[in-house]
């Protein structure tokens, strides 16, 4: 790494991303700066874009707009964002640290294109949209369709995400996301999201999301057809529990056996249907 | 009463640390420094072809490339199997094959990666089974003395037998057997390795070194120097600040030998640090261990026989690991009294990274077994596991078959402490209809050093200066244990002096007396009675030198304290009279006279005395003492696993109560109990330091720590990957009690604590949790994967759902 910049502006930042070859940005670095150090990544300049008033506000007026490179704990000391989408809160909950979560970005932990990106199903099921910003012009794309493969997202190469959009919370929507560690401050090894609509005993929507069980974060388009517009009853969870079981595409890794990983999306596919059965239509 | 003993103290080193200010291997910088980097095989076991050095050499910054071929052989290990630079061929993915010294870290590393290495890769062996078969390759064709080997089996035998197992065995009422095994794990310490080395102009070596065994590695590494032709130059091993140790030092490492090498090569100090991940890859873990066992008793509960069969994979070369099992016979053939006994180890070469002690050196091993097991026996014989317990209780006095003679013995209080503490008589039955249990295991441990060497001795120098401030140096190392912390209140009080006066020497071969090492929970015990030693002998050379100072000395002050006040009445009492040396007292740094009328002026300042002394006309006199203690214990012989180890043992019992997710298989500690037989408590702050981190340590054995390796390879080297407990997993109740059993042989009564603390906290978890789910899991660590496997293949996927408050 030879040099390292901090642009006055988003278009600067996108000028210079351009001029540099081999350049990054960086946000929080809590992802960039662990690569840098075991050498996966080596880029030859550094610039730093946390420091942009343009990319660190938070706006809430019905729906969300969320600087990518808002800190985690900005976005969870935000009543207005935190009341209008809780399980945006339940995602940061067990996010690392408080000192992870205060360099951390949101943006960074979509960017980085892990499969175990906590905020990543939790914005898939609220049907995020991510804006894209490039040299010449900006583009939106759903986060349910950001990330490509392990460690790749469709953000190109000169592009910079510049905020995250989330449409007015659904009226009464009941939204849960739980995760799997080995430990705390550890790496997921399953998650998942589920945001449900109950009116009368029956699913009139229902959305669902893993992280950390396929390559990228992945929609339970599969689970969630076994469930929608129908009513959620025990026999139909125990079913939706299967479904996902089988929907879900996990690997062997030095964290979990595939199998494992498959049995906990089941398991809390059912605890998160439970728990809106549980909270009833309201 | 002492004011200073059992009362919270922090530690000395305390603020220190706190506020960065200990130095620390990685804070040290000497002139010219250079630093090392060593270049590692990349196969588990292969014939070295060729080594091409020439473009390392040839990056700028350079200042020496080693290899076998240009540098002569050091030899090291226990069994001097291991080699610092490695020539023929390689045994593991961490053995060293070349080494450089450069101006910078980065270069260093950058020319380790230049290094060409060609290997012809060899059959390789990862576990002890395929290793003991016929025909195996072996992994070292000759032994140090170049005698042909046969086998992998390494040459070490501890071996114990008493009575009639057979008969025993088939007369049994209830006997079970099982197979418990341990895996392969990190000490992880907060303070990686590193050592900096540096010749003086006459060729003697000084040698900061991260290590346990300051004395011993003195003894090795001047070994080194006439390996490389500097017989009768001497070594000086500095300890600086340690961010923890574990067994981590308990050998001298090919690291350390290799910065001796370069730094004897290039003339410039050199240092060398292992990064997290090399600290992983390229230290030695904790040996993995398989035990079978068995364990029978008569219809009352009565223990009748235990058989242990211990393998452990030792991997590739010997450490003083390899003598694990001479720890493993305590328990074995110790804990509760058990009449016929079988215990045997064999330790197995492989080409997986070879192993190293940790804290509790095989007694975490063997009791996890042991404990677990006796779980087993007591559902088999329909009695309760505290009950069985309590009937085979050890007690005071008793000597047992391995001959270890028991002074005192709290284990009967600490079992019924941690029923009484965790709720026991209320304790729901066994089954699996509910999600919490509760379960407990006991330990025995050498409480008064462990003989594993013929001295296992320390001494220590104790010196006052003229301002009354006196210096403690011993040659037992506190790596975070708090070793100085006792040595400082001990001080303090057998002395007589104020704590804030008392200075630990920084540990130095130099200045220091000799020490054996800081293993086996002895530090506090060793260096602690030998303090006491050096203390009498200098209360005796005080009070001896006031018979004539004195008098003087109150004269004076009796002057003085008029001047100051007048009107003082005078007061008829005959000081000159009444001087004896037993009748002094020293306290605090005052001396005074026991049993007078209370007058001022009686009560000295320690430092006016000893400037008396100094400047004494005709002659002065200083105050330094040593002691060295060697305490009463006997080398064990091996073969027939006969022999008193110990100056006293320590015993103890934990309890826990867990919750089980039987859906995901998550362990949780609901609570925890340890009740444990200290002899007495010196600094319940430090103490209680000591059993939380052990805890912390055990719980990380019984749920989550693992080196997982493939091929011999390492896969998880960090701490994402590799997980100990955070601050949240540790987050439950913790009730700590202590039992005061005053052990003779103990300085101020004291035992050794440092390693019981993780000892069965393994057991006790698992059994807890059989408790709970009546799922036994024979694995560490229990792992939810490994437990949910166990479940279903106990319930058949029908596990009885949450039920909440089912206790
Ligand atoms: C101890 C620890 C614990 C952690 N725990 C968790 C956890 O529980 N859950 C979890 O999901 N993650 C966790 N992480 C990972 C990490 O903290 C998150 O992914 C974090 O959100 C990354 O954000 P950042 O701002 O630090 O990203 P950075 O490291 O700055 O950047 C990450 C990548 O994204 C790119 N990038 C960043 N911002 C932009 C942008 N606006 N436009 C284009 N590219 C961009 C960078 O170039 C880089 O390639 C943990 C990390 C650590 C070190």
């Amino acid at each position: 790494m030879s040099s390292y910049h901090r642009p006055p502006s988003v278009a600067e930042a996108l000028r210079l991303k351009r001029e540099l070859p081999g350049s990054s940005f960086i946000a929080g670095g809590t992802d960039l700066l662990v690569q840098m150090k075991d050498r996966v990544r080596q880029p030859t300049a550094l610039i730093s874009i946390r420091h942009l008033s343009e990319l660190t506000r938070i706006e809430t007026d019905g729906g969300a707009r969320l600087g990518a490179a808002t800190p985690l704990s900005d976005l969870a000391d935000d009543s207005a964002l935190m009341t209008g989408w809780p399980i945006l809160g339940e995602a940061l909950r067990d996010f690392a640290s408080v000192q992870i979560r205060g360099s951390a970005t949101i943006g960074g932990n979509l960017c980085n294109g892990s499969p175990a990106a906590d905020a990543a199903p939790a914005l898939i099921v609220l049907g995020a949209r991510v804006r894209i910003a490039g040299l010449d012009g900006e583009r939106l794309l759903p986060v349910e369709q950001l990330f490509e493969a392990p460690g790749r997202t469709r953000v190109r190469e000169e592009e910079l995400l510049v905020s995250i959009e989330l449409d007015p919370p659904l009226p009464s929507g009941h939204g849960v996301f739980l995760k799997k560690m080995r430990t705390a401050m550890d790496v997921s090894l399953a998650s998942i999201a589920s945001l449900a609509l109950l009116r009368d005993g029956r699913l009139e929507e229902i959305r669902l999301a893993a992280g950390s069980v396929a390559p990228v974060p992945m929609r339970l388009h599969e689970t969630e057809k076994v469930l929608r517009d129908r009513p959620l009853t025990p026999e139909r969870i125990a079913e939706a529990r299967r479904v996902a079981r089988d929907e879900v595409r996990p690997i062997t890794d030095i964290r979990a056996g595939a199998d494992y990983r498959r049995h906990i999306v089941g398991v809390f596919v059912q605890r998160a249907l439970e728990a809106t059965l549980e909270k009833g239509d309201r | 009463m002492s004011p200073y003993l059992g009362k919270a103290r922090p530690r000395p080193d305390a603020a220190e640390k706190a506020t960065g200010r200990a130095e620390y291997i990685h804070d040290i910088r000497r002139p010219g420094m250079l630093h090392a980097a060593i270049r590692f095989s990349e196969h588990a076991h292969a014939r070295i072809k060729g080594i091409d050095t020439l473009k390392a050499e040839r990056i700028r910054g350079v200042r020496a490339v080693i290899t076998a071929q240009n540098t002569p052989e050091i030899r090291l290990g226990f069994l001097r199997d291991n080699v610092a630079l490695k020539g023929e061929k390689v045994r593991q993915f961490r053995d060293e094959v070349a080494a450089v010294a450069a101006i910078d870290p980065d270069v260093a590393a950058e020319a380790a990666a230049a290094i060409e290495v060609e290997y012809e890769p060899l059959p390789a062996l990862f576990d002890p089974a395929s290793a003991l078969d016929e025909g195996a390759p072996l992994v070292h064709e000759r032994d140090a003395a170049g005698r042909p080997l046969e086998t992998n089996l390494m040459p070490v035998h501890f071996r114990h037998s008493s009575g009639d197992i057979t008969a025993a065995r088939s007369a049994a009422a209830h006997a079970v057997s099982g197979e418990f095994s341990t895996p392969l794990i990190q000490q992880s310490c907060m303070g990686t390795a590193g050592a900096l080395a540096e010749f003086d102009p006459r060729m003697n070596l000084t040698i900061w070194a991260k290590t346990q065994i300051p004395f011993l590695a003195q003894r090795d590494f001047n070994s080194a120097l006439s390996q490389i032709g500097l017989a009768g130059r001497n070594t000086r091993v500095i300890v600086p600040a340690l961010g923890g140790g574990f067994g981590t030092g308990l050998d001298t490492h090919c690291y350390e030998y290799i910065a001796i090498l370069l730094a004897w090569r290039t003339g410039k100090p050199v240092k060398i640090l292992y990064k997290r991940d090399q600290e992983f890859a390229y230290l030695s873990p904790r040996q993995s261990s398989t035990v079978r066992i068995s364990q029978g008793c008569d219809a009352g509960g009565r223990l009748t026989f235990r058989d242990v069969h211990v393998t452990q994979d030792n991997g590739a070369y010997g450490s003083w690991g390899a003598t694990y099992p001479s720890v493993m016979m305590i328990p074995a053939t110790s804990l509760y009294r058990v009449p016929n006994i079988e215990f045997d180890c064999e330790l197995v070469y492989t080409n997986n990274t070879y192993a190293q002690a940790m804290r509790g050196y095989g007694n975490p091993e063997l009791t996890w077994a042991l404990e677990s097991n006796l779980d087993e026996l007591a559902e088999a014989a329909g009695i309760d596991p505290l009950e069985i317990r309590r009937i085979n209780c050890n007690e005071p006095g008793e000597v047992t078959p391995m001959g270890l003679r028991v002074t005192t013995c709290g284990l009967r209080e600490c079992i019924e402490g941690v029923g009484e503490r965790l709720g026991w008589k209320n304790k729901g039955g066994w089954g699996a209809g509910k999600k919490r249990g509760v379960g407990l295991a006991s330990m025995v441990h050498v409480g008064g050093s462990g003989r594993i060497y013929r001295s296992d001795a320390s001494g220590v120098i104790l010196r006052l200066d003229d301002y009354g401030n006196l210096y403690v140096a011993s040659g037992g190392v506190d790596m975070g244990q708090g070793l100085h912390s006792a040595l400082q209140i001990m001080a303090a009080d057998s002395v007589g002096v104020d704590p804030e006066r008392v200075f630990i020497t920084q540990t130095d071969t130099s200045t220091c007396p000799w020490d054996v090492g800081t293993h086996a929970s002895r530090g506090a015990f060793t260096a602690g009675n030998a303090l006491l030693m050096a203390a009498e002998k200098m209360r005796r050379q005080l009070f001896e030198a006031a018979i004539d100072l004195y008098p003087d000395l109150v004269e004076q002050a009796r002057r003085s304290w008029i001047r100051a006040n007048p009107d003082t009445p005078p007061a008829d009492f005959d000081w000159r009279a009444s001087v004896a040396p037993e009748r002094f007292q020293l306290r605090n740094n005052l001396l005074s006279l026991r049993d007078t009328p209370p007058i001022p002026w009686l009560e000295i300042d320690l430092a006016k005395l000893i400037r008396a002394a100094h400047f004494r006309a005709g002659g002065g006199e200083m105050f330094t003492v040593e002691a060295f203690y060697d305490p009463p214990s006997e080398l064990p012989d091996w073969e027939r696993g006969q022999g008193n180890m110990s100056a006293c043992y320590t015993y103890g019992t934990q309890g826990v109560e867990v919750e089980v997710d039987t859906d995901t298989g998550d362990v949780k500690i609901v609570a925890m109990v340890s009740v444990l037989d200290v002899g007495r408590v010196i600094n319940p702050q430090a103490l209680r330091g000591q059993i939380v981190g052990a805890i912390a340590q055990g719980v990380g054995y019984a749920l989550y720590e693992q080196v997982i390796t493939e091929k011999g390879r390492i896969l998880n080297p960090n701490f994402t990957d590799y997980k100990i407990p955070t601050a949240v997993e540790i987050d439950f109740p913790l009730d700590l009690e202590y039992i005061e059993t005053d052990e003779p042989a103990g300085p101020y009564g004291a035992k050794g604590i440092g390693e019981p603390g993780l000892t069965p906290t393994a057991p006790a978890i698992a059994n807890a949790i059989f408790d709970a789910v009546g799922v036994r899991v024979r694995d560490l660590p229990i792992t939810p994967e490994r437990l949910l496997a166990a479940l279903h293949a106990r319930y058949d996927d029908h596990i009885p759902r949450r039920a909440p408050n089912a206790r």
